[in-house]
């Protein structure tokens, strides 16, 4: 990038603010209304000028040529000489052969002896006319480097924005790559360093458009060009003219051939070895120069944290995902006579694990052991006392199967555990048992840890809130826990719940709370929903309810009795249903 | 019912179908979408020429108050179960890359972009589809967990745009190409465009557009310049005192809602809520059309539903006096008002 092909500004140290040539046409064509224009000529013979004019001028950063009427010169102040030593006072200026003077261009700037010059041409009284010469060289200098350097910081900022984010290794790898197009590269090559002898490379190359096409691949060690292994080893090749050679062999620079091709090595700082090396190339005629070079540097010093956040990134990740998964709720496993549905929506949804928990067992009677609770605190740590929880269960299962006797058994090792580790955590929760009858129906025995009382939607559309109370999980040795029996029939369904549904904050002003009555009205007239619809239905009113607010834990466990149609066969459709029940619904 | 359709072809095999949904009978519909299958049409076709346009006869039907919310649930989940059959059925074998579909935060309609995911499964991606309401912080941490080649995302309701643009641009964060579909970025995806992203309108676009990472990339940026005005964050801010002094307003003019039940109360709460949201989405895209269209369906809706669209005209001139200094409010606000029909002389509900 050079000054020229951005200014569009005044360096300001002139005497005179002067557009830049290349916009100076174009203004002075077309907006004659331009300031500096509108004011009258100065007159040239203003007569009180006492001071001897020309020793004063003579002292001007710009230099003057005085031309009489033909052409010329009469004077030529010691600057112009000096900048323009092919004037001379007595002939024409023409004879200077200098053919900017004479351009259309006015104020011309033009390269004269290694110089930057800014002339303008002022036409005086009687024909004559007078040129001011200006050596513009350092204040153009100073605003190309000045560009250049915002140019790079513009550059290095969009590139800390973009690898700024945590990003998957393999995204980071194409995002480098991608990002070194055009800017820093026509083509651009990131090699990985090499993990069990095979190294991962990606590549971009400037295409037509404006976004470069992306490519990679897979290279054993052994195929890795000599300047790449050395890049890896922590070394920064500076001999470019054999590594153009080894990167156009290894086929990395398509459309770029060996003669007229520019290329730089750098290594990807990691964390003790490179992450890994990026090679760029582009035609010779913008060769890599000291500042390139150092902004290819800095390029890959941030490309090497991001990759190496990356990774390390994905390494915790994968730790993570799998202790997360040990503690998500495992779905109910199907058991005969029972349509599950659940929904669960933790409170921190980046986490995906909360203090909710629900699921079941199969009992070896047929029947199965139901379960829906919510424990004290939130996070990690709360998702990891349901853990405990649901362990606890899965073992105590097989020794008790009444509901009432399993919550007891379950309060006494919680008990244990949480004194043992001086935890003070608790639950609530439901817990219950499901048979099947022979017509289809369900008999639902249910006990009760203080824990919100389950729902029933009868087939009438109507909705009963069981009567069921006890006391919290986890605390005293010998709670009271309570127990009831419902019974459905086919269609019907036992909905549980953890307070994150009817504690939900929303609302007009998202302080009012949802409570009871508002999930009865929404479940009422239902009675037709599967059960996975049902609970979604549950977790999307609870949802809307709270708007864009906060939440805690929710978790809907339904069971609906399917009816003796319990299909394992393809052939049997319709769920009978009373009639009375179908006209009321359509 | 019972035996398997003899008309292999999805128009003919549509009405019985829609019957299924009707019965809620589950296994039923899917014998008839199997059946197509079993009898050579494919996959892709059953999807898009017999699911998803039953499904939408099953929304205009609730539109059309025919249909109860729970009546149109319970179709929608059938429809998801027959579609996890069709994809069980045709099991085709992943050889492309892997693209994330999701729903956008708070938005419930998933079967339309599960049609988009099992469409993208059977033209051979890898396709994880992460359901209804996705919240941002979930989707992040998935990209940032897989590598996803692009992100699909479904918005059925333009109220929802302005969080959609916050998800995009989450997604961008993570480099993670994105492409949108619904009806939330309006019939053209003309909202899409103003926020800056790659939008497919229908199954096969959609899978055009995300094997092609180059044209997901070169969208041109967001024109939002017009959010200087404040205008948005100023409504979004105002929406409790906005929809508490509609609710006086709507007290004051209609008597009979001393007499409403807390669940008639909760749905006038909701729509007078509605109304500020699609309001605020509006100023969002700096659209008018977005609003005037959520008017005409909102009168359409209630009109169904027995409750005339004087209601709406009257709590949208109440909103456009008390926000007297949201000239572009303002504005949607007339507009919106100018399509609500002048009442007759029968008294108001």
């Amino acid at each position: 990038m050079t000054a020229a092909d951005v200014r569009d500004w005044d360096p300001g140290d002139g005497p005179i603010s002067t557009p830049s040539a290349l916009r100076a046409p174009a203004r002075s064509a077309g907006d004659p209304a331009r300031p500096a224009q509108a004011l009258p000529p100065l007159a040239p013979d203003r007569g009180h000028c006492a001071p001897d004019w020309s020793e004063v001028v003579e002292h001007f950063r710009e230099g003057l040529i005085v031309c009489d009427a033909d052409q010329v010169v009469s004077h030529l102040s010691p600057v112009a000489e000096r900048l323009l030593p092919e004037v001379a006072p007595g002939v024409t200026l023409a004879v200077a052969g200098i053919r900017e003077l004479f351009g259309g261009d006015n104020p011309a700037e033009f390269t004269h002896r290694s110089r930057r010059l800014r002339v303008r041409r002022v036409p005086l009284s009687a024909g004559r006319s007078c040129w001011y010469v200006e050596d513009v060289t350092e204040s153009v200098t100073r605003a190309d480097a000045l560009l250049a350097e915002r140019a790079r910081s513009a550059f290095l900022a969009v590139v800390g924005e973009k690898l700024g984010n945590p990003l998957h290794p393999d995204r980071a790898a194409a995002a480098v790559v991608r990002l070194a197009v055009p800017t820093l590269a026509e083509v651009a090559v990131l090699v990985l360093a090499p993990r069990s002898g095979r190294a991962r490379w990606w590549r971009a190359s400037r295409s037509e458009d404006e976004a470069p096409t992306v490519d990679s691949g897979v290279l054993t060690s052994a195929q890795l060009p000599t300047a790449i292994e050395e890049g890896l080893a922590g070394t920064e090749p500076h001999a470019v003219g054999w590594l153009v050679e080894q990167a156009v062999d290894a086929g990395w620079l398509p459309g770029l051939g060996t003669h007229e091709t520019s290329a730089r090595v750098v290594p990807l700082p990691g964390h003790d070895a490179p992450a890994g090396v990026l090679l760029v190339a582009r035609r010779a005629v913008r060769y890599y120069d000291e500042a390139d070079v150092d902004l290819v540097r800095a390029f890959a010093a941030r490309a090497g944290a991001a990759l190496t956040t990356a990774v390390l990134y994905r390494d915790q990740a994968e730790v993570a995902d799998t202790l997360q998964a040990s503690l998500l709720p495992v779905e109910p496993a199907p058991a005969s006579g029972v349509q599950w549905g659940t929904a669960y929506r933790p409170a921190q949804a980046g986490l995906r694990i909360g203090g909710d928990f629900y699921g079941s067992h199969r009992l070896t009677d047929g029947g199965s052991v139901f379960f829906l609770g919510d424990v004290s605190g939130k996070g990690v740590e709360a998702a990891v006392f349901t853990g405990q929880l649901r362990q606890c269960l899965q073992a105590l299962h097989r020794v008790e199967s009444r509901p009432v006797r399993l919550l007891r058994l379950l309060n006494d090792a919680l008990l244990e555990t949480t004194q043992a580790h001086g935890q003070g955590r608790f639950a609530t929760m439901v817990l219950g048992t499901v048979r099947a009858h022979r017509d289809g129906g369900l008999t639902l025995t249910m006990s009760g840890g203080g824990h919100l009382p389950p729902l029933v939607l009868r087939s009438s559309g109507e909705v009963e809130q069981v009567g069921l109370t006890g006391m919290l999980v986890g605390v005293v040795p010998d709670p009271r826990i309570g127990e009831v029996t419902v019974r459905l029939e086919p269609g019907e369904t036992c909905l549980l719940y953890s307070d994150g549904v009817t504690e939900a904050r929303g609302g007009r002003r998202g302080d009012e709370l949802f409570g009871t009555e508002r999930l009865i009205g929404a479940l009422a007239g239902c009675q037709r929903m599967p059960a996975p619809a049902l609970a979604e239905r549950v977790e999307q009113v609870t949802c809307d309810w709270l708007g864009r607010g906060d939440h805690d834990d929710i978790a809907v466990l339904a069971l609906r009795a399917t009816g003796p149609g319990a299909r394992t066969s393809r052939h049997l459709h319709s769920v009978p249903r009373p009639p009375d029940q179908r006209e009321s619904d359509e | 019912m019972t035996a398997p359709t003899a008309e292999a072809s999805p128009d003919a095999a549509f009405p019985g179908y829609l019957d299924c949904l009707a019965e809620a009978d589950e296994y039923a519909a899917i014998d008839v979408a199997l059946g197509l299958v079993d009898a050579g049409v494919p996959a892709e076709r059953v999807l898009l020429d017999l699911v998803a346009p039953a499904q939408a006869e099953v929304g205009e039907r609730w539109a059309r108050n025919e249909w109860s919310v729970a009546q149109e649930h319970a179709a929608t989940h059938i429809s998801e179960r027959v579609v996890a059959a069709i994809a069980a059925r045709a099991n085709p074998r992943p050889t492309r890359g892997r693209i994330v579909v999701a729903c956008m935060d708070g938005e419930w309609h998933a079967l339309p972009p599960r049609l988009v995911a099992e469409v993208l499964r059977l033209r051979g991606w890898q396709v994880t589809f992460l359901g209804a309401s996705v919240p941002v912080a979930h989707l992040v941490s998935y990209l940032h967990r897989y590598d996803a080649e692009a992100v699909a995302l479904a918005c059925a309701l333009p109220m929802r745009l302005p969080h959609a643009h916050r998800m995009i641009e989450a997604c961008r964060r993570s480099d993670v190409p994105v492409m949108v579909g619904g009806r939330g970025f309006g019939v053209d995806g003309r909202w899409a465009r103003r926020l800056g992203v790659a939008w497919a309108p229908d199954a096969p676009t959609a899978a055009e557009l995300v094997a092609d990472e180059r044209a997901l990339r070169r969208v041109p940026p967001a024109q939002l310049s017009h959010l200087a005005d404040d205008e948005y964050a100023g409504l979004t801010k105002r929406r409790g005192e906005l929809i508490d002094s509609a609710l006086a307003d709507l007290r004051d003019r209609v008597p009979g809602m001393r007499d409403y039940t807390g669940a008639q109360m909760d749905s006038t709460v909701s729509d007078l809520g509605y109304i500020v949201d699609f309001l605020a989405a509006a100023l969002y895209v700096d659209d008018e059309s977005l609003f005037t269209e959520f008017v005409q369906w909102l009168v359409d809706i209630l009109t169904s539903r027995g409750v005339p669209g004087a209601a709406v005209g009257a709590t949208l001139h109440h909103y456009g006096a008390v926000l007297h200094d949201f000239p572009r409010a303002g504005r949607f606000l007339a507009a919106g008002a100018a399509l609500i029909p002048v009442p007759s002389g029968a008294g108001r509900r």
